[in-house]
C-alpha cells in the first residue's frame, strides 16, 4: 500500500526566466492492496515527477510518502526493498543478456542466485520472454526492452509495483500481454501503480483512477465515481470535463 | 560493501564483451608506451651514432686551390665528394647537409700568410646540418691551429705565446643529453597511461549510463549509491591496474631489445614494482577525478571534451622541470603529476627513496585520491543526477 499526502516538488527555472516551475503540487492519493491505481494525465501534468517522488528518486519538498505503513523520508532504502519500479528511462545493458541484467538488480537487492534463478523463471514465463531471455539485448524491440527492464523491476517480489506508462512504444499485442500480467499481479493481492496519458487504457485496466492536471489533482475515485462527479456517462467526456481541456489525452 | 562487489563485477563483464575496447585498453596502450619511448631512443641514439662516427662526405668546391687542406680532411674523417649539380641548390633542396667552398685567392693568401678564405656552407634552420658543419668547423680550426704554429715555430716563437686561453669545447648533443630528453619524457608517459587508463570505462559507466538511461533504474534499487559509485570506480582501477602491469612489463621486454638502455634506467623486476606501486596513487586519482567529472555530464560526448584537457595536466611538472629543474624537496612528494614524476625520476635512475618520502608521498597521493572519491559519492547524491534527459 501506498500513501501520498500533499506533494509538492518545484524546480529551477531555466534561461532569461528564473521563475521556479512548479511540477507538482498538492498531490495526494492512496494506492491500495489488491488494486490498480492509475495516474492519467496528459503530456507534462507532472505524473512522472510524482512517480520518482513515490520511488525516492527524488525528495517531496512538502508532504509525506507511506509505503506499507513506512516513511519513506525515514528510511528510503526499506521503501525501495517494498517497492518494484519501471521508471521513465528503461535502458538495460546491452552487452549482457536479459537473464544477466535481471540477475544483476537482483543482486543488487541482495537476494541470493537460488531464489533470483527461480524469480527468474516465473517472471520470463509470465512475461513471455524465454525465447529471448539468454541473448545480448543489444537489437532487442522495444517490447522485449521493456519486459527485461519489468522482470528487472520485480526480481525481488515487491509487495508494490509503480510502473511509468509501461505500454509506452509497444504494439498492440504486447500491450495486451502486458495488461494481463498487471492484472495478475493485482490478483496476487499487490499494489500496482501506473501512470498513463491514454485514457482507453485506464479505463480497462484500474479500479481506482487519479486523474493529474498542471501538476495538481484534478478528481479521483472508482471510474464510477468520475463519471458521476463529471456528469457524463461516457468516460472519455467525463475525463475532458475534469481536466479542462482535452489537450494530450489522446494515444 | 557487496553491492559494491557486484556493481564491479558487472561492470568488468561488460567490458570483456567488449572485444575492441579490451584490446585498446590492455594491447594497444601497453604496447604504445614502451614502442614510443623505445622508438625514440633508437632512433636518436643511432642517428647521433652515425652523425658523429661514420666518415662524412661533403663537397668541397674549389679543392685544387688547398690540396694539402683536403689531404687533412680526409685523414679527419671527412671525405670530399663530387656533386654533379649546384652546391648551393643541393643544401636548398636538403639533398646536402653542408659544403666547404675554398675561396678564390686561397692559394695567393696562403703564399703570403694572410688568412685565406675557407668557407662553411650550409642552412642554419636545419637541425640535420647541425653536427656535421659542427665537424667541419672544428676540423678546419684544428687545421688552422696546427698550421699557424708551425708558422710560429718557423720564425722562432713559442706557439703558446699565441694560445693564451686552452678552451675546451663540450658538445651538447651527445648521445646522452639525447637521451636524457628521452627519458624525461618516460615518466610522463607512464604518469599519462596511469591517469587515463581507466578513462574508458568511467565515463562509459557513468556519463554512458546516463545517456542510455539505465542510471535511473540502478538508483530505484537499494543499493546505496556509494556503493554503486566505488563499485564503478574499482572496476576502472582494476582495468588500468592491469593496463599498467602490462605496459611496465613491456617496457621491461622492449629494454632487452634496446642496447644499452640498462646503462640508463633501472629496468629490474624490483624497479618495475616500485614504479607500479608509485603509479597506484596517481591512478586512483585519476580515475576518481574523471568519475567525479563524468558523473556530471550528461552524455559520453561531454565527458570525453574534458579528456583533453585532463591529458595536459601530467605535461605540466614535467616541462616545468625540462625548462627550469629545481632540487628535490620533501613538499614536493605532496603536489600530484611532480611528485609522482620525481618518484619515478628517482627509481629509473636507481637513486634511493626514503622512508619519509615514501610515507609523504602515499600520504599526499592516497589523501588526494579519498577525496576526489568523496567528491564523486557526493555527486552521485545528487538528485538531478537520476534524470536523464
Amino acid at each position: 500500500m501506498i500513501t501520498a499526502e500533499h506533494l509538492r516538488k518545484t524546480f529551477p527555472g531555466k534561461g532569461k526566466d528564473k521563475t521556479p516551475v512548479v511540477a507538482v503540487d498538492d498531490v495526494g492519493f492512496e494506492a491500495r492492496d489488491g488494486e490498480i491505481t492509475g495516474l492519467l494525465g496528459p503530456n507534462g501534468a507532472g505524473k512522472t515527477t510524482t512517480l520518482r517522488m513515490l520511488y525516492s528518486l527524488m525528495a517531496p519538498e512538502s508532504g509525506r510518502i507511506m509505503v506499507d505503513g513506512r516513511d519513506v523520508a525515514a528510511d528510503p532504502v526499506a521503501a525501495r526493498r517494498a517497492l518494484g519500479v519501471l521508471p521513465d528511462a528503461r535502458g538495460v545493458y546491452k552487452r549482457l543478456t536479459a537473464r544477466e541484467n535481471i540477475q544483476y538488480f537482483g543482486e543488487l537487492h541482495g537476494l541470493p542466485r537460488a531464489i533470483i534463478d527461480t524469480r527468474i523463471g516465473k517472471l520470463a514465463a509470465a512475461l513471455q520472454m524465454e525465447d529471448f531471455l539468454d541473448r545480448q539485448t543489444e537489437g532487442f524491440s522495444q517490447g522485449q526492452r521493456t519486459k527485461t527492464a519489468i522482470a528487472r523491476a520485480l526480481v525481488h517480489d515487491p509487495r508494490n509495483v509503480i510502473l511509468d506508462e509501461p505500454t509506452n512504444g509497444l504494439d498492440v499485442m504486447t500491450t495486451r500481454g502486458l495488461r494481463g500480467f498487471l492484472k495478475d499481479l493485482r490478483a496476487e493481492g499487490r499494489c500496482v501503480i501506473f501512470s498513463s496519458h491514454i485514457m482507453q487504457e485506464v479505463a480497462a485496466l484500474c479500479d481506482r483512477i487519479v486523474v493529474i492536471a498542471h501538476g495538481r489533482v484534478a478528481a479521483q475515485g472508482t471510474p464510477d465515481e468520475l463519471r458521476a462527479q463529471a456528469g457524463h456517462d461516457n468516460l472519455e467526456d467525463a475525463f475532458v470535463t475534469l481536466i479542462g481541456s482535452d489537450e494530450g489525452l489522446h494515444a | 560493501m557487496k553491492a559494491l562487489w557486484t556493481v564491479c563485477m558487472k561492470e568488468l563483464r561488460e567490458l570483456s564483451r567488449d572485444r575492441r575496447t579490451l584490446m585498446l585498453a590492455l594491447v594497444m596502450g601497453p604496447l604504445v608506451v614502451p614502442a614510443l619511448l623505445l622508438g625514440m631512443l633508437t632512433l636518436a641514439q643511432s642517428r647521433t651514432k652515425s652523425q658523429i662516427d661514420k666518415p662524412l662526405q661533403i663537397a668541397i668546391v674549389g679543392a685544387d686551390r688547398a690540396p694539402e687542406l683536403v689531404k687533412w680532411l680526409a685523414a679527419e674523417g671527412i671525405e670530399r665528394k663530387q656533386l654533379a649539380s649546384d652546391p648551393d641548390a643541393a643544401i636548398r633542396s636538403q639533398d646536402e647537409d653542408a659544403y666547404v667552398r675554398i675561396g678564390d685567392d686561397f692559394g695567393k693568401d696562403w703564399q703570403a700568410g694572410n688568412p685565406a678564405l675557407v668557407e662553411i656552407v650550409h642552412d642554419s634552420t636545419r637541425q640535420d646540418s647541425a653536427i656535421p658543419v659542427k665537424r667541419i668547423e672544428n676540423a678546419l680550426q684544428r687545421y688552422g691551429q696546427q698550421v699557424g704554429a708551425l708558422r710560429l715555430l718557423a720564425r722562432g716563437i713559442n706557439p703558446a705565446v699565441a694560445a693564451p686561453l686552452s678552451v675546451a669545447h663540450k658538445d651538447l648533443s651527445t648521445p646522452e643529453a639525447r637521451r636524457g630528453m628521452v627519458m624525461a619524457f618516460l615518466p610522463y608517459l607512464l604518469i599519462l597511461s596511469a591517469f587515463v587508463g581507466g578513462a574508458y570505462l568511467i565515463i562509459d559507466t557513468t556519463a554512458g549510463e546516463r545517456e542510455r538511461q539505465s542510471l535511473e533504474p540502478l538508483l530505484a534499487t537499494p543499493a546505496s549509491r556509494g556503493a554503486i559509485v566505488s563499485g564503478k570506480i574499482v572496476a576502472a582501477s582494476l582495468v588500468g591496474l592491469a593496463t599498467l602491469l602490462l605496459t611496465l612489463l613491456a617496457l621491461k621486454v622492449g629494454a632487452q631489445f634496446v642496447p644499452g638502455i640498462g646503462k640508463m634506467m633501472d629496468v629490474r623486476m624490483l624497479a618495475i614494482a616500485k614504479m607500479l606501486l608509485i603509479l597506484l596513487p596517481m591512478l586512483f586519482i585519476g580515475t576518481a577525478l574523471l568519475t567525479f567529472i563524468a558523473a556530471g555530464a550528461k552524455s559520453v560526448k561531454e565527458a570525453q571534451s574534458y579528456m583533453s584537457m585532463l591529458m595536459l595536466l601530467p605535461i605540466v611538472p614535467t616541462v616545468m622541470l625540462m625548462v627550469s629543474p629545481i632540487r628535490t624537496q620533501l613538499w614536493q612528494y605532496t603536489v600530484p603529476f611532480l611528485a609522482q614524476n620525481q618518484m619515478l625520476m628517482k627509481v629509473i635512475r636507481s637513486e634511493p627513496v626514503e622512508a619519509l618520502e615514501w610515507a609523504v608521498y602515499f600520504g599526499a597521493g592516497f589523501g588526494v585520491a579519498a577525496l576526489l572519491w568523496f567528491a564523486a559519492t557526493r555527486r552521485y547524491r545528487q538528485e538531478r543526477l537520476a534524470i536523464s534527459t
